[in-house]
This record gives structure tokens, sequence and C-alpha cells, in this order.
């Protein structure tokens, strides 16, 4: 971009014009884009809660969970709600310390999130390594067995976002998340930042109440 | 050429950006078709080999000796493989490091020419042409099946192929039809021509987009696999347990749907997004073209219904695989659950077939009628209601299979609502042409035959709706015949005519316009005849996917199955058209042939790198032709401190931190 | 065909005054919907399929016909405003003008909308009447149907579909089980509908019937056939290989030849030993379990299914 230096002041005013245009349209974009994506995953989950309900009314066969049936661990399934419910709550409790100004409190409670919602993942593995039933024996045993592959998918996919945004919060100082950064570039970096971080809280917090409206199917109703 | 002076890059480090290190690499060492290709294989052969591992102890088919663990294993994989190989995911490995990551237009840069096209790239023009020639092949490819199917029904009772190979043609068709129309106009013209639409240098998510397209040749390498395996017998709707009794060549069709699901949601999340945020200042909603209106409602639905058809392939595939029993219903399963899960998103799916079309042909007919859109608020309004009530049909297509009887009248309601906002469509056309000063030019011309055939198809689609006709007319050729009216005499039709339209500014060269009518005229003349006869075959008593049928049927057949050799041949002329004008002759053509109003008309033909010199700010509506005085659509030069303007006032609510 | 037209067809009407195009369009229009619907009525209707075997073929047929009459109009009115509007208002050269800004015409848009939602709610009111009276028009009504035709006398006919057959079974004469499916004139007809393997349906198009078979669901359907006579079934839900084979014929006969018929083939079964060697009758069958033949019929591949590769061995709780 060596031409730079031989444009006039006038197109380097717009230059910074249309930059902040499009981040300003970003910064957009991450929040309306957060809300299109919650919207398609209550599609893709409501497709699995559609099935739950449909197959549990029909019980075809008298086979909704069947003769022989064994309930899935119970510990294990409070142990991914719980990890993966604090998670999401100790996330946002750093996000509303990171809007006070405060971002090593956020970083050091990501980390936290992060390590919990991987926690979760792991666990999440070693029941289904681990289940009582055969996939096929029940309608309750198949659905099961569809569902939380798919939220341990999600569960990994919000993780891996996190430790992107963990990545992305070192090298803003602190102090720009107090006060205006003295220059565009570190302005727009930071506000980026943020509009991710909230996209990324909204997904997960969304998350969080999808693994507990699952936990009421499979372990409590 | 525009500076773009993104403020962030100036925190990298110079010279140890992600770019320097990657042009000094020879092209072949660069990430672009051939190391996908490569990624693919050996993903393959990782994923078949982890497959067997895994699932060493499960029963196996007694013919194959395989199991479908491996196969579906090796699919994934595979799609992983061909994705990392084309460099998809460079850019995220990077963030995962906390490594700085180039703006795309920045990655755009680096890379010019033909080979461009052949790599994972980032502008939205790219991706535009990549989907065009990409849909052209698979509309090419399923179209030959078409024919393969037409030259079987040639006799009730002589067979070309067998049973199971005319199962096989007859699905490979329907399903590779299915997954390409669901983008063949959103993915090359709404990609292209959107952002020049709403004034838009850039796309939302330009990574998702690329991504979109380059699951496509995966998706469709993978359905045609299925050819290599003994095809799979259900038919593009793969209706369980079928599906589930099915050999391996079923795996095909999950996993393929299933990726194309996740194409098609991930391209309407990026242009809806783009839509509702990237527009120039003064663009308002009233002032967006008819074009993105459509786009707008099919994203909507295709953010919404696919993660269904997903959902739907994914529980396909675990029955196959780790033998759950979803649709088995000795084992507590149902097969209903297959059926309402497939038109839950299977119904919304046929609107985002039909909408791009309506898009299409409202942005045709102001031009060359020379007058504004007659009633622009009914056509938005009109599109509107047909996506939101797409979500409430899907049952018609279940009014004899035994599913909640007492909700047909319901369904038969709701369906036929569905009229009322399509025929707001056929208001604006009518009103449009009131006086008008026609220009019969070739893309009016296959606007026109949209309103002609889909009048066609949609009255047909009232019969259906109506419980006590479809008793007879459900299954039969008469469905067959309704919905290649709406689907290719609907949105082909409009596809082509788009092609005819557009083509001159996305590619800058003149399409030669005595094919383009001879290619009118014959695919106008023998799509009827093909098709019009199929509702005469239906009402007759001929159930769809048969190979064998009555003998008094035999010159009907035949009569349909000629007419659609020729309109094959009608294709044809458009492939050499195409391939004429834009490789051989390559004749230059205008900015604005069409003397269109449209803002994507205003720059050069084809648009340069970043479509617009400076931000434009839109100044009217894109149809006011014959206005007195109307101003121009949109300043391309405004004044240093306009567009700042813009944004500045609504800023506030925007920080995008208040979840 | 409104596109047809030679482009030469230059409108004459430069000099003189502008005529009334609304009026001349809507003579046009009335005089060729009057003629297309007469045509569909007194020409069309009495040959419109499926005919008029049956009581719910005749109320389809008079659906079809109706929704035609209501068809025919419309589609004439979209056919002759084009064709009007491009022989009359082409583009002349050298007029380079465009048209009249006409940005819409709100009592024209209402009139539109509340006219097409007329058409739509009447299509839905004739709809559900010729719904309901025939007790559910043929169409199958799952296990628990609505509607269903008065009178005792219901004569029920179980219809087992499977790769690549259908089977007949009628519970009233013992549960003898027939391949051609022979019904008696003038006495409603309760077909139960299921299968024993993938989703088949169950097509008697002389009688307009169609429901589809799901394995281990009874789909119900109703019908009272009107005359005698040969009629095809076809399955009309893509079952595996050979789904365009899964044909056969049925015949409906007097009640006097029908009971004949039935007690000689329940009769026969009985002597021969089928009667016993049948599964009791049943709404709905589970082809893996079949007691006479042992656990062993699991193990047989094919016995479910195309390639014998549906569920093998290894239903879970039956290994």
């Amino acid at each position: 971009m060596a031409e730079q230096t031989t444009q006039p002041p006038n197109e380097l005013d717009r230059a910074a014009e249309e930059a902040g245009f499009y981040h300003e349209a970003a910064l957009n974009a991450a929040w309306t884009g957060s809300r299109f994506a919650i919207g398609a995953l209550a599609f893709l989950y409501g497709a699995f809660a559609f099935a739950y309900f449909y197959l549990r009314s029909i019980n075809s066969e008298g086979r909704w969970k069947g003769s022989g049936y064994h309930a899935p661990q119970m510990g294990y399934g409070v142990t991914i709600l719980v990890l993966v419910l604090v998670s999401a709550v100790v996330q946002y409790a750093g996000l509303q310390r990171i809007k006070a100004g405060a971002k090593g409190a956020w970083q050091a409670a990501a980390l936290v999130a992060l390590l919990l919602g991987t926690a979760a993942v792991v666990v999440q593995i070693l029941q289904l390594l681990s289940l009582p039933f055969q996939p096929g024996s029940s309608g309750f045993s198949s659905v099961f067995t569809d569902t939380y592959p798919v939220l341990l998918v999600s569960w990994l996919a919000a993780m891996l976002w996190l430790e992107i945004l963990v990545m992305r919060a070192r090298p803003l100082t602190a102090i720009s998340f107090l006060e205006q950064p003295p220059t565009y570039a570190e302005a727009f970096a930071v506000q980026r930042f943020q509009s991710s971080l909230s996209a990324f809280t909204l997904v997960w917090n969304f998350m969080a109440v999808v693994t507990l409206f699952f936990f009421l199917l499979f372990y409590v109703l | 050429m525009s500076i773009d002076i993104e403020p962030e890059k100036a925190q990298e480090p110079a010279g140890s950006g992600p770019i320097g290190p990657r042009l000094a690499r020879p092209w072949w060492m660069r990430p672009a078709m051939h190391t996908g290709i490569i990624g693919a294989i050996l993903g393959y052969f990782i994923g078949h080999w982890l497959g067997n591992f895994l699932s060493w102890e499960y029963a196996r088919n007694a013919l194959s000796d395989m199991n479908d663990f491996p196969l579906v294993l090796g699919y994934v994989i595979a799609v992983v493989g061909w994705l990392a190989g084309l460099g998809v995911f460079n850019d995220l490995g990077r963030q995962i490091l906390g490594k700085p990551v180039p703006a795309a237009e920045e990655e755009e840069e680096a890379f010019g020419g033909v080979a461009r096209y052949f790599r994972f790239s980032l502008d939205h023009k790219v991706v535009g042409i990549q989907y065009l020639v990409g849909m052209i092949i698979y509309f090419c490819t399923a179209g030959l099946f078409a024919m393969a199917i037409r030259t079987e029904l040639l006799s009730p009772s002589y067979h070309i192929m067998s049973s199971s190979a005319y199962l096989m043609v007859v699905g490979e068709h329907g399903t590779m039809m299915m997954m390409l129309m669901s983008s063949v106009v959103l993915g090359p013209f709404g990609n292209y021509l959107m952002p020049l639409m709403i004034g838009s240098k850039r796309m939302a998510f330009p990574r998702l987009e690329a991504l979109s397209f380059w699951l496509t040749p995966a998706a469709f390498i993978i359905l045609l696999s299925s050819v290599l395996i003994g095809g799979f017998p259900t038919g593009w709707t793969g209706y369980a347990p079928l599906s589930v009794q099915a050999m391996e060549g079923m795996d095909a069709y999950a996993v393929a749907f299933g990726l194309m699901g996740i194409s098609i949601c991930l391209a309407g999340f990026n242009i809806i997004v783009t839509v509702i945020n990237y527009r120039a200042p003064g663009m308002r909603w009233s002032r967006l073209p008819m074009f993105v209106w459509s786009m707008v409602t099919v994203s909507f639905l295709m953010v919404l219904a696919t993660p269904v058809l997903i959902g739907g392939m994914y529980l396909l595939i675990l029955d196959r695989t780790v033998q759950t029993a979803n649709f088995v219903n000795t084992l507590g399963g149902s097969s209903y659950l297959y059926e309402n899960l497939f038109w839950f998103f299977g119904h919304p799916e046929v609107y985002i077939l039909a909408l791009p079309g309506f898009g299409i042909v409202s942005e045709i007919i102001p031009v060359f009628c020379r007058k504004p859109l007659f009633g622009y608020r009914v056509a938005g309004a009109g599109m509107i209601g047909v996506a939101l009530l797409s979500f409430f049909v899907w049952q018609h297509h279940l009014f004899v299979s035994g599913i909640n009887p007492e909700m047909r009248p319901l369904f038969m309601l709701t369906t036929e609502l569905i009229s009322i906002p399509t025929g707001f469509i056929y208001l604006v056309a009518m009103g449009t042409f009131w006086k008008a000063k026609l220009r019969l030019t070739v893309p009016m011309l296959f606007a026109l035959a949209l309103y002609f055939n889909f009048l066609i198809g949609g009255i047909s689609g009232v019969f259906l709706s109506d419980v006590p006709a479809d008793t007879t007319e459900h299954g039969s050729f008469f469905v067959m015949a309704h919905f290649h009216y709406t689907i290719m005499g609907g949105l082909i039709f409009a596809f082509f005519g788009a092609c005819y339209y557009w083509l001159p500014k996305m590619m800058g060269i003149k399409l030669n316009q005595k094919l383009g009518y001879l290619h009118f005229w014959t695919m106008f003349i023998f799509f009827n005849s093909t098709f019009l006869p199929l509702f005469a075959v239906g009402m007759a008593g001929q159930p769809r996917r048969v190979f064998e049928y009555a003998t008094n049927l035999t010159p009907l057949n035949d009569w349909v199955s000629i007419s659609s050799f020729l309109l094959g041949a009608s294709i044809l002329i458009f492939v050499i058209n195409f391939i004429w004008s834009t490789v051989i002759v390559r004749e230059r053509e205008v900015a604005n042939p069409w003397n269109s109003r449209g803002l994507e008309w205003q720059v050069a033909a084809p648009p340069p790198p970043g479509n617009f010199e400076h931000i434009p700010v839109v100044l009217s509506g894109p149809y006011d032709y014959g206005v007195k005085d109307a101003p121009a659509v949109a300043d391309l030069h405004p004044p240093v401190g306009v567009v700042s303007a813009s944004y500045a006032s609504a800023g506030t609510a925007s920080t995008g931190v208040e979840a | 065909m409104a596109e047809s037209q030679a482009p030469a067809a230059p409108a004459g009407s430069d000099g003189r005054a502008e005529p009334n195009h609304g009026l001349r369009i809507f003579l046009i229009w009335i005089v060729l919907a009057l003629v297309a619907d007469l045509l569909i009525w007194f020409v069309w209707y009495p040959h419109l399929p499926p005919g008029r075997m049956s009581e719910s073929a005749e109320h389809q047929q008079l659906d079809i016909a109706v929704l035609a009459l209501a068809a025919a109009p419309v589609m004439l009115f979209v056919w002759t405003y084009f064709g009007y509007t491009l022989v009359n208002w082409r583009h002349r050269d050298g007029d380079d003008d465009d048209g009249p800004p006409i940005f819409g015409h709100t009592g024209l848009q209402a009139t539109w909308i509340g006219g097409t939602a007329v058409i739509v709610l009447a299509a839905f009111v004739f709809g559900t009447v010729e719904l309901i009276v025939p007790a559910g028009a043929g169409a199958g009504e799952g296990p628990l149907p609505v509607w269903k035709p008065s009178g005792h006398n219901l004569l029920q006919v179980q219809v087992i579909g499977q790769q690549w057959q259908f089977t007949y079974r009628y519970p009233q004469f013992g549960g003898m089980e027939s391949t051609t499916l022979v019904l008696p004139d003038n006495r409603p007809v309760e077909f139960h509908v299921t299968s024993l393997d993938v989703i088949h349906s169950f097509w008697a198009y002389l009688l307009a019937v169609k429901a589809d078979a799901n394995p281990n669901v009874d789909n119900v359907a109703y019908t009272t056939p009107k005359h005698t006579g040969g009629f095809t079934v076809r399955c009309s839900e893509l079952c595996g290989i050979w789904h365009g084979a899964m044909f056969d014929s049925g015949r409906v006969t007097t009640p006097t030849a029908f009971q004949a018929w039935a007690r000689a083939t329940e009769l026969r079964e009985h002597q021969l030993g089928v009667l016993a060697a049948l599964p009791p009758y049943a709404l709905t069958y589970d082809p893996t379990v079949v007691p006479q033949l042992g656990q062993e019929v699991v193990k047989v591949a094919g016995i479910t299914g195309a390639n014998g590769y549906y569920y093998p061995p290894s239903d879970p709780e039956q290994p």
C-alpha cells in the first residue's frame, strides 16, 4: 500500500469514514448473527425435542422405554449439567466484570468457564462410552443417543470460540476497557472483541438453557 | 481500486503477515482444489480405517461384508480433509493460536487470475461465479439422470435398466436436483449481486459464504459416489424404514443431503445478516430491490428450516450406523417421525425454490416494461407471507399417511392460504404490464414464461391441497408434473432469465442473443410438451417412480420422453451459448445494456474489486421508471462526511455489548 | 399460449381515442371463461378421473371438476390479460420514453386480495365438506378414523403390504387371506392398511382409495363400491426395487357372488391348514415374530427386508 502516502488528505478521511462504516456494520452483524444462530440452533434442537415428544407420545410397541429399560446414569447427567451451567454463569459474571472495565477478572472467569465446559465435553464422552443400554433398545435410548453427541459438538464448538476470545483478549491493553483508547485502531479492536464476546455469551447461555432443557427431558421427566 | 486502511492491521509487525510467505510459494504448494482433493482422499482412508477400528464388533452387511460405520466416517473425514486441503481451517487455526488473521479483502488482493476460482476465495464475486459454474454442472448432471429415467420409461415392459439401477437413477436425479435448486439462485446471483444491490463492498461473513460453496462439490461427489456402491432406492425423500433397510448407497444420500443442508444454512445466514447490516446509507427497507427481498425471505427459511433437515439426516445416519431405532416402529421408533421431520424441512424447502424465481422476475419486468414495479409493498408482503405460511403446511404431503387425520382440514386451509400471497406476485406483474412498453428481450421472455408455467404449477397445487382430490393425485405423476412446473417452470426459467439478464454485468461480455432466443423457444415449447402430458398420465393412475406402467399409457409416456430429450437439447444450446460467448467470442458489453435503474448496473461491467469506489448513498427506489425528474438511484461519489453521518447517529444501539 | 404471439402485431391505437382496455379484457375473459366452464362441466366432468366406480370416486370426481371450474377462469384471466398486454402494449421502435409511473392502486390491490381470499376460502369449505361427507373421501385416516360411514354392515378388509405385494385378509371370514381383492357391490368397506416392512401405499385407483401402509400402524380408509367390475391396485409409495411391479387386480362383484367366493375361500384355506398356519388376525403384525417358525426366523436373511440387512440378528432386546 505504497499509494497511501500520495493520497490527498480528503481521501484519508474517506478511508477512515468507510472503515468506520464497516466497523459499525461488523459490530451489528455480530449482534444479528448471534440471534440468527440461536434461531437455527433452536430449530436444530427443536427437531430433537420433537423426536422425543413424538416417540414418547406414540410409544410404538410399548417400547418408548421398553421392558428392559435402564435409565442413563444420573451421576453423569448431573455432573455435566452442573459443569455447563456453572461455566455459563461464571462466564456471564466475567462479562459483567469486563463491562465494568476489569479485563483481568473476565480472563480468569473465562479460563474457568473454558475448563468447566471442556470438562463437560469429556464427561459426556465418558458417559456415551458407557451407556447402560443399547442405542436401539427403545425409543428413549435412541433419542438419548441422538441428542447428546450433537450437544457435545455444540459445547466443543462454543469452547473453541471461547478459547479464541481468550487469545484475542491478550494483546488488548486492560486500560482500553476502562477509557477510550488513544487510536481508532485500538478502539475498533476492543469493540470488535466486545461484540464477539457478547455474541458468544448469548449463544453459550442459550446452550446452557438447552442443556438444562434436555436434562429435564432425559433425566427428570 | 479502493484504498483500504483497515486500522487494525497497523498492529501487525511488518513483513511477518501471513500473506508474504504464502505468496512466495509456487502455485502447487498453495491451498486450492488439488490440495483439497489430496486431503479428501487421505481423509476418506483415515475415516474408513477408523470406522472399521471402532465398529469391528458391529453387524455386517451379508452381501458386502461391511457395515455403514466406516463408510460414513470415511465420508465425514473426507469432507474435513477436503476443507483442510482447501485451507478453510487456516484462519481458524491462527485464531486459536492467537495469531493475527488477515482481513478478507487483504487475502483477496494476494491472488488474481483464473486460479482464484479454484481456491477458497473470500471475494463474493468469485464465490458467485464458482457457484454459477458449479450449479450449471450439477444441473446438467442431474438432467442427464432425468433423461435416463425417460429412456427407461419409453416402454412399459421392455427394460434397459435393472429395477435397482432405475431407482438409483431416480434417486440421484431427484436428490441432486433438490440439492442444487436450493442454491441455484441464492448461490450465484444472491452472493454475487446482493452486495451490489444494497450498495455494500463486503459480506458479513465471507468465510462462511466461501465455505457454503466449497461444501457443495463435496456433497455432490458424495452423492454421486452412491452410484459406485449400488445407489439408494428411496428417491429424494429417503423415507424410513426403506432408507434404514437400504444398502450402503443410502449413506451417501444422507451424508450428502446433510452436508448440503449445512451449506445452504450457512449461505442463508450470511446473506440475511449482510442485508440487515451492510446496506448503504439511504438503502431503506422500502428501497430494497425485490430480488434482495426474495433473498431475505429465502435466507430466513434456509436458516430456520435446514437445521431440521440436518437433524433428520443425522438421525437417519445414526439408525444406519450405531443402530438407534428412531424410525423403526418395532423398536419404539416411528416411521412417521421421519416423515414429519423431513417435510417440516421439505415444505419450506419448496418455497426456498419458488421465492428466488419471484424475485428475479420482479426485477426483470420493470426494466423491460419501462414502468415502476406495481405494488412494491404487496410484492414484499407476498414473499414474507409465503415464507411465514410455509412453516405451517408440511402435513399436506401426508394426507393419506394416516398421521393426524383430524388435522387435515387445517393443513388444507393453510396450504390454500399460501395461494393468496403467491397471487400477489401475479397482481404485481399484471399491474406492471398495464400500459407498459414491453420489450421482449430474452430475459423478459423467460420472465413471462415463469408467469405462464408457474400459473399451471400453482393452480395444480390447489388441486393437491384439497384432500379428496389429493387422494387420487397423491404419489402419482400428477404431483411430479406439478412440482416440475413450479421448480423447473418457475425457478429454472427464472434462473436462465437471470443468466441472460445479469451475466453481461457479472462477466462483462455479451451472451449471443440469437442463441438465446433459440434456447428460450425450444425450452419453453419442449418443457410444456414434456410436463403437461404428465398431469394426464398421473390422473390416469401412473404412480411415481415406477418403471412398469399400464400399456395404454405408452403413447403419452413416449411423447413425454421424446420431448424431454429435446428439452435436454435445448439446455445444451444454453451451455453452448455460455461457453461460446464467455470463452470463445468474449464480446465486451457496456455497463448498463438494459438501461436499468438497479444499483448493480451503475458500476462497471464486470464490477471492479470492492464493488464501489466509495460507499454509495442511495437516493431513490430502484423502480422509478417514467417518473419525471426522478433522482439518480444513488450518489456513487458522495462527499466525505455523508457516510459517517449515517452511522454516527445510529451508533449507540450497536456496540453489541448488551448481551 | 400468450407468449407465442408473432412479434409483428402492432396495436393501431395511435391516432384514435384510448379504448377502454379493462372492459375489453373483461369481455374477452368472460366469454372464454364461460366456454371453458361449460366445456369442463358438460364434456370433461363425466370423464374425469377416478371415474364413478365407488362412492369416494364419485365425490373425488365431483371435487376435481369443481376445482377445475374455479381454476379455469382464474387461469384464463391471467392468460387473457398477458395476451392482451403482449398484443397491445409492445414497445415500438424509436419510442424511448418510459411507461406511465403507476406505483400501485389501493382499490385494485384490495379487490385482488379479497377476491383470491374468497376463492381460497370457498375451496377450503368445499374441500372440507367433500372430505367429511363421504367418510374421509377414501383417504387413509390413521388408526382412529374421525369420519366413518353410517350403517352396521361394514365389510372389513385388511390390506397387508410387504415387499412387493399386497395380501388381503378378511377377518369376518375367519381371517382368510387372498392375493386378489374381491369386494361386494353397494356395501361400505373398511380397509385396514398395514405393512410388514417399509412404507407402501395401497392405491385402488378406480375405487378412489389411497392409504399409506406403515409398519405397525393400522391405517383405516372407507369406500362403498357402486358398480361391479375389475380394478387395479398399485403401490403408490416407493418401497424398494420392485415398487414398479407391485400391482395386482381386484374386482367388485354382486353381494351373493362375493359371499360365495369368500365362504369357498375360507373353507379351502381351512381344509388346507392355511388358516391354522397364519398368525392370528391382528391390526398390525411384527414379521420378526412368527411363533410357528421359531426364533430362527430372524436370522433368515430377507424376511424383513430387501437385503436381509434390516436389524439382522442384532435386535438389542431379542438377540
